[in-house]
């Protein structure tokens, strides 16, 4: 029972960093063996009590009580310090592969130490903290009592960070890292706090472990633990906290010690060894048969929003030239930027006139010139026109604003403010939000879902705001349901409010990609090839949309191919060639421009 | 200086064993994506198919070689085509994969114990004449693998530069999808990968069975480590990487062994090892593609 106690929280903490988070961390088990060693070398006594058998250089005898809240800490800070190294700047995948060497080494540095963790022997004699209970079988029954609610306290603390707006922000995270940072969220600080509360989880597990065994050695934490309770999260369904449990308790309960209880054929170990053939076996044909698991992550449906005025608007097609539909599109339009301006009216008069200042931004990438010396600026509430052929730099100058791309000299100021050296998230928190030409959607979270993990400052996603629970966010959480129906409504996607994001069609994903901008109330829009490859009736919506936007105040960058919608909306137009501002003013103009001709056809 | 020279002797003679295994083991990562725990139980089924032509159909050792390496060769192609491809195509995850060889190699691992039982085993593998050269001190044995190690090493440079099946497989671990649309055969390209894995990995198993004094069938998974150190030490999916993380891996523990204390063999390697991924973790032949934002999820 212990066993499977202690298994469950490591398991629920591991949830939280690989099921929810998607951190590889192949190295978990190191911070249960942390938390397991922190508790023993602080609560055993000095040397001279074995009688020299076994040296130890700390003889803590530190009471356990103080020890575990101590061990536990510990395990945490260790999961923040191994995210914090150079391993965050790695591809997932390597990462894991890291963490699994580290995990292999670490039990080998351990294992050479005779010092403190007394090496490949282990500790021995650690005190059980419910010594104060003196019958054995007493002792042994408060301390299944004590794990069961140590279980119960995790899993409560876990669930407030798997569900929830912080549990929606994590798996964005998860999904797609760079539109995570493009709503603005903090990579870093996200999975740093994740890393923490699993390796703390983790030592929790292993004081409770090492406390109730008596004695700890590098043999009780091979990697393959750590694997072993991966298995439990895909066979349980990763994701999902009764997942987890379910898995755990089927695999490491039923399975891995069942086996012990099997009648002895052959030689001895003979049954144990097929034992792990067909758990084995088993979990191979389970990854074929059913991959997402026993019980797979679910995600939230919320109920319908509530309706507009007229609705078929928003889900017939507009037929071009009848007078109904022209007052149509308008009331629509009305609608749109009524629900855009939200935030954005409320905005003081500031004292900048130009939303955006570009100046003599550059960047190479091995040795080509993407973008050379390119200067150009945005007023407010305008829709600006960025053209010019393929190659000329479009896409790299908006990550230089957008803060993806780091420019090599060059400024860019954002509503008066110099934000060169601000990090991308941050921007994007500040007003200043970009889509993607490639769309990238939160592919495991609903429509909706990805609308309103974009949404700014939720207080359910701090840490205080996720442990204080739903109450506290709940009010909040609505407004900003209401305005995601809203935006649903006025997309016409409404009817795949509940759809997966990774189901839509590619269309529906673009209006996703522009509709999740709209949510983080943005002073200035950058907008990557809205309209490429979208229907007439579509691309429509999104001109709309960008007129929209302009009537609320909102400025807009739009990069596009299509130059006829490009004249019809934007008041001013920037072309760019081979890296450089080539000339700005109006598309009418531009078009008689003869060295724009020569860009578009020549260079 | 004599000991110096001995211990860097054999420092190559073992870092050579690991680079073999590790530049299998970091193919299969390079084309396939795959992490295969597996490989280490293919070590040991090599390791006692060797053992078996060897001692029971009295073949000659180095004859078993190249036998166990076609055998393991051709069971590594089957493999891929048993387990991580058909995931890969129903879209699992690179954990979830991962995962599926875990067990794939417990699986192995377990069934080989069931048959052959837990007992350790012995080559009669003589070292032959020792050859000292300076003060190279080494074995007949060791200076031959060394040799083939080196020259295996060299075919797989040939192969990669100057064959149209390197190019194709250097173009498809940069990137699958834009390879199979220039008209690579990806499927028939990681088969040869596999191929080409399995038989270093069959190759490995029986020489390191044939040199260490006893084995038991967790030979394969506890040499595993080494040869994913040596791997992520070069720069993961890089086989040069592997070539010298190999040697890098190997002289380092010899060092520690005859320098500071046996007992420490592994452990300076591998603070090095920890203190140079946290620091530096792309490796030393680290590609720019281990920074970008694949997703694993």
């Amino acid at each position: 029972m212990v066993y499977i106690g202690t298994d469950l929280i490591a398991a629920w903490g591991l949830n939280l960093e690989f099921g929810v988070t998607g951190i590889p961390n192949l190295a978990f088990i190191v911070f249960v063996a942390c938390g397991a060693y922190t508790y023993a070398v602080l609560t055993v006594g000095p040397a001279a009590q074995f009688g020299g058998a076994e040296t130890y250089i700390i003889g803590g005898h530190v009471p356990a009580f103080f020890a575990i809240v101590i061990a536990v800490i510990v395990s945490g800070l260790l999961g923040v310090l191994i995210g914090l190294t150079g391993l965050r700047r790695l591809r997932l995948d390597y990462q894991a592969l890291t963490l699994l060497i580290i995990s292999f080494v670490a039990s080998g540095i351990v294992g050479a130490d005779s010092n403190i963790f007394n090496g490949l022997d282990g500790m021995s004699l650690i005190p059980d903290p419910l010594q104060f209970v003196s019958s054995q079988s007493g002792r042994a029954w408060l301390y299944v009592g004590v794990v069961a609610a140590m279980c119960v306290f995790s899993v409560l603390l876990v669930r407030r960070f798997t569900g929830g707006p912080m549990g929606r922000a994590l798996r964005a995270v998860r999904d797609d890292e760079e539109a995570a940072i493009a709503i603005g969220k903090s990579i870093l600080g996200l999975r740093l706090l994740v890393q923490g509360i699993g390796a703390a989880l983790a030592g929790l597990s292993g004081v409770l472990l090492v406390g109730f065994i008596g004695g700890w050695s590098p043999s009780a934490w091979q990697y393959v633990e750590t694997l072993a309770l991966l298995t439990a999260l895909i066979v349980g369904g990763r994701g999902s906290n009764l997942g987890a449990l379910i898995g755990t308790v089927l695999l490491l309960g039923a399975f891995l010690q069942g086996v012990q209880y099997l009648p002895t054929i052959g030689r001895p170990d003979l049954i144990f060894d097929l034992g792990w053939v067909v758990v084995g076996g088993l979990t191979i044909a389970f990854l074929f048969l059913r991959p997402q698991g026993i019980l797979p992550e679910r995600r939230p449906r919320y109920a319908s929003g509530p309706q507009l005025d007229e609705p078929a608007a928003a889900t017939t097609e507009p037929a071009a030239g009848s007078a109904g539909d022209d007052d149509r599109r308008a009331r629509r339009q009305a609608a749109l930027s009524a629900v855009v301006a939200a935030e954005a009216r409320r905005d003081p008069a500031e004292s900048y006139e130009d939303v955006l200042v570009v100046e003599g931004i550059a960047r190479s990438f091995g040795g080509v010139h993407a973008v050379a010396d390119a200067t150009f600026t945005v007023p407010r509430g305008a829709i600006v026109g960025l053209i010019g052929p393929n190659g000329a730099g479009k896409s790299t100058a908006l990550g230089i604003i957008s803060g993806f791309i780091t420019p090599e000299s060059g400024r860019v100021t954002f509503a008066g403010r110099d934000v060169t050296g601000v990090p991308a998230n941050r921007r994007a928190r500040q007003g200043l939000v970009r889509t993607f030409q490639l769309t990238h959607e939160f592919s495991r979270l609903t429509l909706l879902e990805n609308l309103l993990v974009a949404a700014r400052r939720h207080r359910g996603e701090t840490v205080l705001g996720a442990l204080a629970g739903r109450r506290y966010w709940h009010a909040e959480e609505r407004v900003n349901l209401e305005r995601a129906h809203q935006l649903l409504e006025l997309f016409s996607v409404s009817h795949q409010a509940n759809k997966l994001a990774g189901t839509l069609s590619g269309g529906q994903k673009r209006m996703l990609e522009l509709m999740r901008a709209l949510m983080l109330d943005p002073k200035l829009l950058l907008l990557d090839e809205p309209m490429a490859g979208l229907s007439h009736a579509v691309s429509e919506l999104v001109e709309q949309a960008c007129l929209s936007l302009r009537d609320a105040g909102v400025a807009v960058l739009l990069v596009e191919h299509e130059l006829a919608a490009v004249e019809r909306l934007c008041s001013n137009v920037v072309v760019m060639a081979q890296g450089t501002v080539l000339i700005e003013g109006e598309m009418a103009a531009l078009r008689r421009s003869k060295e724009v001709q020569e860009a578009y056809f020549v260079g | 200086m004599r000991l110096f020279i001995e211990t860097i002797g054999f420092g190559i003679f073992s870092g050579s064993l690991i680079s073999l295994g590790a530049v299998g083991f970091t193919v299969q990562f390079a084309i396939s994506n795959v992490l295969n725990v597996a490989y280490g139980a293919f070590i040991t089924l090599g390791a006692y198919f060797g053992y078996w032509l060897v001692n029971d159909a009295h073949l000659n050792f180095w004859l078993t070689v190249p036998i166990v390496a076609i055998a393991i060769g051709a069971l590594s192609v089957a493999f891929n085509r048993l387990l991580p491809r058909p995931l890969l195509r129903r879209g699992a995850s690179f954990v979830a994969i991962l995962i599926g060889t875990v067990w794939a190699g417990i699986t192995l691992q377990y069934t080989i114990v069931s048959i052959v039982g837990p007992s350790t085993f012995t080559y009669a593998l003589g070292n032959g004449k020792t050859i000292d050269l300076w003060d190279f001190v080494l074995t007949n044995t060791q200076l031959i693998i060394i040799g083939g190690t080196a020259l295996l090493m060299l075919g797989y440079h040939g192969l990669l530069t100057r064959t149209q099946l390197g190019q194709a497989m250097r173009a498809t671990s940069v990137n699958p999808v834009v390879a199979r649309s220039c008209g690579i055969r990806i499927d028939r390209i990681t088969d040869v990968a596999w191929l080409i894995s399995g038989m270093l990995c069959g190759a490995t198993g029986v020489v390191l069975a044939g040199t260490v004094s006893t084995f038991d069938s967790t030979l394969g998974t506890t040499f595993l480590v080494y040869m994913i150190a040596a791997a992520v030490l070069g720069g993961i999916g890089q086989p040069y990487g592997a070539m010298i993380g190999g040697l890098v891996v190997g002289l380092t523990t010899q060092l520690t062994a005859a320098y500071l204390s046996p007992a420490y063999e592994d452990v300076a390697a591998f603070v090095i090892l920890v203190v140079m991924l946290l620091a530096w973790p792309r490796g030393l032949f680290g590609s720019a593609a281990a920074a970008g934002r694949r997703l694993v999820g």
